[in-house]
């Protein structure tokens, strides 16, 4: 998950301060200084601007960020498969886009990375936004417990992941304690109805402090006067809360609602680690499906058409994303 | 307002969330703290005497694989560093309307490749590092993790950057600093904190790194311990021990920048960007 909440954005005056550039004066190129010779194009541009300290950064990302994405697409309308991953690619147009939607698995994996989605929502939302008033004020226990999510929000998924494969092994400490307790076991991760619900647990368990921080962060904004003048109104704290501050959050949240589902559909790590997939294909869901096929099966064209198309649904939420960040820039 | 028995109930319950977290630890370092024999007896066992054999058998057959971890990771994140602190200095300088419009693209660009799920950036990648010549090579990997990590360091330190009064370097200038010269003397003394922050997330992020290290890397070449971990915890194994000693030691290098500054990783995330 990433959010950027970086405060600087636009500021022209400042900008046009600081920049000696003989913007408004000069029609057509910039005029050079007199007392510099007259360079090439790109070095004159050199001279006016930082390009080369972005071009390094830049052409790597092209070449292995940007290039990569093209060729998902190129595979995703040719036809690769085993023998072919280096070499001709027949092109296909878009077979591979009408088999996939004519292919029930697809169907039903986009439903299972919906159900993800679902629980991640509530439990950012409710959970989040319960946790956040809680500990937004502040004392000792709450500083150690603010740092403890911290920790496990930095902590790899992959061993956040097999932490709670163990946890919840049929054999693990968890049935454990519950056969203890005289009550049946539950096959959290092998029963083909619980797994999906149990995988999304373990990913709210390790997105949750990640939606605390953003969310006190919002809180921690909010000005106090606001807050005491509704405790004068006589408000009780739940109701401040809920009435009061919870929409003048909302930016906030409008940005966490879409990282939160973002997540859903880029979460892979913990299915990767506890399940597989499975069992059967009950935790299959799109990136999980799209990996499967791309390294499991070696179809790589019917893995990237998958992944473009999960792709296709990040994409309809990252216009909002980078529009609302910048936004948020703008107005800080 | 918060009245005290509020404020009473709330120590509880923060302390319970805290417990929801802290108990899971705990029981992944008890377990790695037992021996094979405990952990096949009675896995859930909480009187046992801990012992360090489990993390010297993991270590003794994982030394390779710590090896490779400490390879990749320290690779990729001097190599980062060196792309996204000249790249952060140029993204916070507002120097001309054109170059604003520079920066605003590459920021949109930026936000979206962090967007992109690695699972899907996995598959193109196979294939471009495959006809490159990288695939099953440390170097391929480590262009991978570079490309994977460098748009986020950006982002993580161009606040940094801005922070720095754009005074200061007018002042450099009118005494005749070049660009370089500005960014080398000026920028990058100023920038420690952003620096060592940002060393410390993407050193963790790559030490935790293994969708791309199980793929990229050549069959029976020793994986990274991220790699081992996955490795293993995705087939069925009872070794609960010293796949919970795996699991310690992959988030190693988080645990000790947590030890060693847990305020600076706060701040420096809080101010930056959030993972």
């Amino acid at each position: 998950m990433s959010l950027a909440l970086t405060d600087d954005e636009a500021r022209p005056v400042e900008a046009r301060s600081a920049s000696a550039a003989p913007r408004s004066a000069g029609s057509g190129p910039d005029r050079p200084r007199a007392d510099r010779p007259r360079p090439g194009a790109l070095r004159r541009v050199a001279a006016r601007t930082p390009i080369w300290f972005l071009v390094p950064a830049a052409g790597l990302l092209g070449g292995l960020a940007i290039y990569p994405l093209i060729v998902l697409v190129r595979m995703s309308l040719s036809d690769v498969g085993p023998t072919n991953i280096i070499g001709e690619w027949p092109a296909v147009g878009v077979d591979n886009f009408v088999a996939a939607f004519g292919d029930a698995e697809l169907w039903a994996a986009i439903w299972r990375t919906l159900v993800v989605a679902a629980v991640l929502l509530v439990s950012n939302f409710v959970l989040g936004f319960a946790a956040a008033s809680v500990l937004s004020a502040g004392g000792r226990v709450t500083e150690a417990v603010l740092a403890l999510l911290v920790f496990v929000w930095a902590l790899p998924p992959i061993v956040s992941g097999s932490t709670w494969k163990f946890l919840l092994d049929d054999s693990g400490p968890i049935n454990t304690a519950i056969a203890a307790l005289g009550l049946p076991t539950v096959s959290w991760l092998s029963s083909p109805d619980l797994a999906l619900y149990s995988v999304a647990a373990i990913i709210a368990w390790a997105a949750l402090p990640f939606s605390i921080l953003v969310i006190r962060g919002g809180l921690l904004a909010v000005s106090p006067e606001l807050i005491e003048a509704a405790a004068l109104d006589g408000a009780g704290f739940w109701r401040t809360q809920v009435r009061i501050v919870l929409p003048l959050i909302r930016p906030t949240l409008g940005i966490l609602a879409i990282l939160t589902v973002l997540y859903a559909f880029k979460s892979f790590d913990f299915f990767y680690v506890t399940t597989q997939g499975g069992p059967g294909t009950t935790t299959t869901t799109l990136p999980v499906l799209s990996y499967q096929l791309a390294f499991n099966d070696f179809q790589m064209s019917e893995g990237a058409t998958v992944a473009l198309i999960a792709m296709l649904a990040v994409a309809i939420f990252a216009v909002p994303y980078v529009r609302a960040v910048r936004r948020e820039e703008a107005g800080s | 307002m918060i009245t005290h028995r509020t404020r009473r109930w709330f120590r509880f319950i923060a302390a319970l969330l805290g417990l929801v977290y802290l108990v899971p630890m705990i029981w992944v370092v008890l377990t790695s703290l037992k021996t094979k024999q405990e952990v096949l007896k009675d896995p859930n066992g909480l009187v046992f005497t801990p012992t360090l054999d489990t993390y010297a058998e993991v270590v003794g057959d994982g030394i390779g694989a710590i090896l490779t971890s400490l390879q990749i990771a320290v690779a990729v994140t001097g190599v980062v560093l060196l792309l996204a602190v000249p790249a952060a200095f140029a993204l916070a300088r507002r120097i001309s309307r054109r170059w604003g419009i520079v920066i605003a693209v590459v920021l949109a660009a930026l936000l979206v490749l962090q967007m992109v799920p690695q699972p899907m950036t996995v598959i193109p990648l196979y294939s471009v590092l495959a006809s490159w010549g990288l695939l099953g090579s440390l170097g391929g990997l480590i262009l991978a993790d570079i490309a994977l990590l460098l748009p986020f360091a950006i982002m993580l330190l161009r606040p940094f950057v801005l922070a720095i009064p754009p005074s200061v370097y007018e002042a450099a200038e009118l005494d005749g600093a070049g660009r370089w010269q500005t960014f080398r003397r000026i920028a990058v003394p100023m920038l420690g904190n952003g620096i060592v922050t940002v060393l410390a997330i993407v050193f963790i992020s790559v030490w935790g790194e293994f969708v791309y290290a199980i793929n990229f890397l050549p069959q029976g070449v020793v994986l990274p311990v991220s790699g081992l971990l996955a490795q293993q915890s995705s087939v069925y194994s009872t070794e609960w021990n010293s796949l919970m000693a795996l699991a310690v030691i992959t988030s190693l290098p988080l645990l000790l920048v947590f030890l060693i500054s847990q305020k600076r990783l706060i701040s420096g995330l809080a101010l930056g960007a959030v993972k």
